[in-house]
């Protein structure tokens, strides 16, 4: 029998990997709440990030050719909102950025205790207490 | 290079850093409120602006914000009759500061609270960085 572990840790590290992401776009957001022009940008949703990352790789069809460079990791296209701007022609909204870092974090706790419950369930496996 | 919470911390502490070169840059302009020429129909202090711009930092391999510049307010400076000013015209008027107090109060509360918004935005890339850490236990 297969087991669904290995393929759950890749997983966890996905969306581990989709936080942090997040949190940089939002640190962005926030950061730039009094620049003159900036619109606000979010992270696609985790099913749309999942989808396109490793999806397309350039494959090696000759022994001339280079290893693929593309970083599945940083397949991620911000999302650009569609925000009434302010007067300073700036689209931020303080308010909604930072419920959404709050949301962000939760959704990081959330995955890290997952990943530490399977990873104890897996030393239970092997034996080890802990 | 995926961008790691590392870089989310980065990112708020450039948030931080202009919100203080703004900050005193109010402090400038409040400081210099009643800064007058010294010579006959000299000009006054100018209120001095700052703006920001969302630009790449190759360093951290992420766009920031960082000071795009400060310029000076070229709104017209008030003029007050105090003909014992050395700055004084022939007529008796010397030109005040363009700076409006109250303007710079607001700004201050403004550059206040955005910096607080950046704190938090660390302290939560912080938090999450830790229980990252924290799987290797």
């Amino acid at each position: 029998m297969q087991s669904a572990l290995p393929e759950l840790f890749t997983l966890a590290e996905r969306r581990l990997a989709w936080t942090s992401e997040r949190q940089t776009m939002l640190a962005r957001d926030i950061a730039n709440l009094s620049t003159p022009g900036f619109q606000a940008v979010d992270a696609p949703d985790f099913q749309t990030a999942l989808a396109r990352s490793g999806a397309f790789q350039p494959a090696r069809t000759s022994s001339g050719h280079m290893d693929g460079t593309i970083d599945p990791g940083s397949s991620m296209r911000p999302v650009r909102e569609r925000r009434p701007r302010t007067p300073d022609d700036n689209g931020v909204r303080l308010e909604e950025q930072l419920m959404k870092v709050a949301d962000t974090e939760t959704l990081h706790a959330t995955v890290t205790s997952i990943y530490k419950k399977y990873m104890s369930m897996l030393s239970t496996a092997l034996g080890r207490s802990g | 290079m995926g961008q790691d919470l590392n870089t989310a911390l980065g990112v708020s502490a450039a948030g931080m850093d202009v919100q203080t070169a703004r900050l005193r840059v109010i402090a400038e302009n409040l400081a210099n409120q009643n800064s007058t020429g010294s010579s006959p129909g000299a000009e006054a202090y100018r209120r001095r602006t700052i703006t920001f711009e969302n630009r790449l930092d190759k360093a951290l391999g992420a766009e920031t914000v960082r000071v795009r510049g400060i310029g000076r307010d070229q709104s017209e400076q008030p003029l007050k009759y105090d003909p014992s000013n050395p700055a004084a015209n022939q007529n008796g008027y010397v030109k005040t500061p363009n700076v409006n107090s109250f303007m710079e109060l607001m700004d201050m509360r403004d550059a206040e609270q955005s910096y607080s918004a950046n704190l938090n935005a660390a302290a939560t890339s912080r938090t999450m960085l830790n229980r990252t850490l924290d799987l290797l236990k």
